[in-house]
């Protein structure tokens, strides 16, 4: 209950942020744009504007899960605001799981307006927004819900700047672990390859939750896979806000 | 039951770089329910860390503290604990109405008791006019009454005060110190440091003094200040330099002020046989006042001596 009050309260505080709208907007820009890069290439406008709505949804979302996401416990021990909350008769995983929860729906509503936004654009374009459109949105989404819970061990440990370039830079490798794995044969037997291979599975796959292609080129997506991803994010998003609970159960604030 | 009590609670600070610092030193301290108990030291003496301790903001290096028997680690301690930092600080997006929902909802109060709490506080906090404005520009005093009515959430019966009066006009000071003596009459045990000394000594049973995180003195205030006085001050107006000079000497102290003789005498004896001597020399006896040890006296000389201990 006091987890829910807690995110509650971390989403109106969102709402109320100015620089939401703003990021938003450029947002949506960015969707209603994506028809000017449709024109360059003839007769593929829909799959385009697929791909970079998509795409749109990834990057601002995870902007959004990185800089909010990172100052959200930092900010209330810097600000003092968790004095007169601790001190309340509530633990202090629900309230980790609350921040959590909150950016969580935030990021939840930002997702859904940029999938709604985009989806009647395309049925403007002439083009379906079909249902594995949205099943590539709602990968996107469980994305961000697995950077929100690294940025939420970041904000525990660190100021926001350091938390962000952290963050950001496993964003970026998360979606190339591939290379870890990809390696000549020269590589074979070595301790760098065991190395790599083991960052390989110590880092997160972002790329799990990626099927922008199929669902820009309309190529049919096994629902096995979708719940696979789905349960890879939460079965490593739960790993790491145990990781954040366990950083802030003892921080002296 | 005790409402607070800590056994040989210490806080080390550990630092890499500057090395570790002995905050708390085996601080042993109990208050009892319905008391007024007042927490005294100079800056970085260990109040503020021993608050946080008892708020469960920081977590003790060693001993034990608990609240009505309840140690302070766990949360359910503090279901009957109303706490006021030193500088509160609230949501600033947040009007004085929603914040006082807000921490209705994280204590589980029902709609009903959430909505009879606004009432009551918004009534003695005098929060109705600024009731729908965000936190945002609120000046220190607004600040601090909101704090309180947030601390007095679900009417709790231990109060934490952490220098409740620091920052605030002669005003605001006012009305903090009427609001902790209303709490007193209501029976509920306060427990609160301040550098005010003046007003610990009106509103508190006891104090205990803090230096360089140990306790230095504990007890009840007439105690620790002496119940007999400590000298008599007698007051003369006309007084010739032949009636002056042997009441002058028999005086512990002597001086002039606006035309009038000063004289202090350790003893009330003494005090009287000067007084009969003013008044047969036909000079006006203006007063004879018993003096008493302030706390600020008291606690000047405690913090001089602790100092002067730690340099030897």
């Amino acid at each position: 209950m006091r987890i829910w009050i807690v995110a509650l309260n971390t989403f109106r505080e969102s709402v109320r942020d100015k620089v939401l709208y703003v990021l938003l907007l450029f947002a949506l820009t960015a969707v209603l744009g994506s028809k000017a890069i449709g024109w360059i290439s003839i007769g593929q406008d829909i799959k385009i504007v697929k791909d970079f709505t998509l795409a749109s949804m990834s990057v601002f979302g995870a902007l959004i899960a990185i800089f909010v996401g990172t100052s959200l416990l930092y900010k209330e021990i810097d600000k003092r605001t968790l004095y007169t909350i601790l001190s309340q008769p509530m633990r202090r995983w629900e309230f980790v799981l609350g921040k959590y929860l909150g950016l969580g729906l935030l990021l939840g509503l930002v997702v859904l307006v940029m999938a709604l936004v985009s989806g009647l654009y395309l049925l403007v374009l002439g083009g379906k927004p079909d249902a594995a459109y949205f099943l590539a949105a709602l990968l996107i989404y469980w994305k961000l819900l697995l950077v929100t819970s690294f940025a939420v061990l970041l904000s525990s440990m660190a100021s926001p700047i350091l938390g962000a370039i952290v963050v950001f830079a496993l964003y970026v490798f998360g979606h190339a672990t591939g290379v870890f794995l990809d390696l000549p044969a020269q590589f074979d037997g070595t301790f760098s390859k065991t190395l790599l291979e083991g960052l390989y599975y110590a880092f997160p796959n972002l790329g799990n939750f990626d099927i922008r292609a199929e669902a820009a080129n309309g190529v049919p997506i096994n629902p096995s896979y979708v719940l696979f991803a789905l349960a890879y994010g939460t079965l490593y998003s739960a790993a790491v806000l145990i990781a954040a609970v366990w950083a802030f159960e003892n921080k002296d604030v | 039951m005790h409402a607070i009590a800590t056994r040989g609670l210490t806080k080390v600070y550990k630092n890499l770089t500057k090395g570790n610092k002995r905050s708390l030193d085996e601080l042993s301290i109990h208050i009892r329910e319905g008391e007024v108990f007042g927490f005294l030291g100079h800056n970085g003496a260990g109040k503020t860390t021993t608050i946080k301790i008892l708020c469960g903001l920081v977590r003790q290096s060693a001993g034990e503290a608990s609240l009505f028997g309840i140690d302070v680690r766990d949360p359910a301690s503090r279901a009957k604990l109303g706490y006021l930092p030193e500088q509160p600080y609230f949501y600033e997006y947040l009007t004085p109405r929603e914040t006082i929902e807000f921490y209705g909802r994280l204590r589980g109060r029902t709609p009903q008791q959430r909505a009879e709490d606004w009432e009551r506080l918004s009534l003695l906090l005098d929060l109705r006019d600024i009731a729908e404005q965000r936190i945002k520009g609120f000046s220190k005093g607004m600040r601090q009454r909101i704090g309180f009515a947030v601390a007095l959430v679900g009417d709790p019966p231990l109060l934490i005060l952490d220098e409740p009066m620091s920052g605030l006009d002669p005003v605001g000071r006012r009305s903090i110190r009427q609001l902790i003596l209303r709490c007193r009459d209501e029976g509920k045990t306060l427990f609160f440091s301040s550098h005010v000394l003046g007003d610990v000594e009106q509103i508190c049973d006891r104090v205990s003094i803090l230096s360089r995180g140990k306790l230095v003195r504990e007890g009840r205030i007439g105690q620790l200040l002496g119940e007999e006085p400590h000298g008599v001050e007698v007051v003369a107006t006309g007084l010739n330099e032949v009636s002056r000079a042997p009441i002058a000497a028999a005086a512990r102290e002597h001086r002039t002020h606006e035309g009038q003789d000063v004289f202090v005498f350790d003893e009330a004896a003494a005090a009287q046989e000067a007084a009969r001597a003013i008044l047969d020399s036909g000079a006006a006896l203006e007063s004879v006042t018993p003096l008493k040890q302030s706390l600020e006296e008291f606690f000047m000389k405690e913090h001089g001596a602790t100092a002067a201990g730690a340099g030897a």
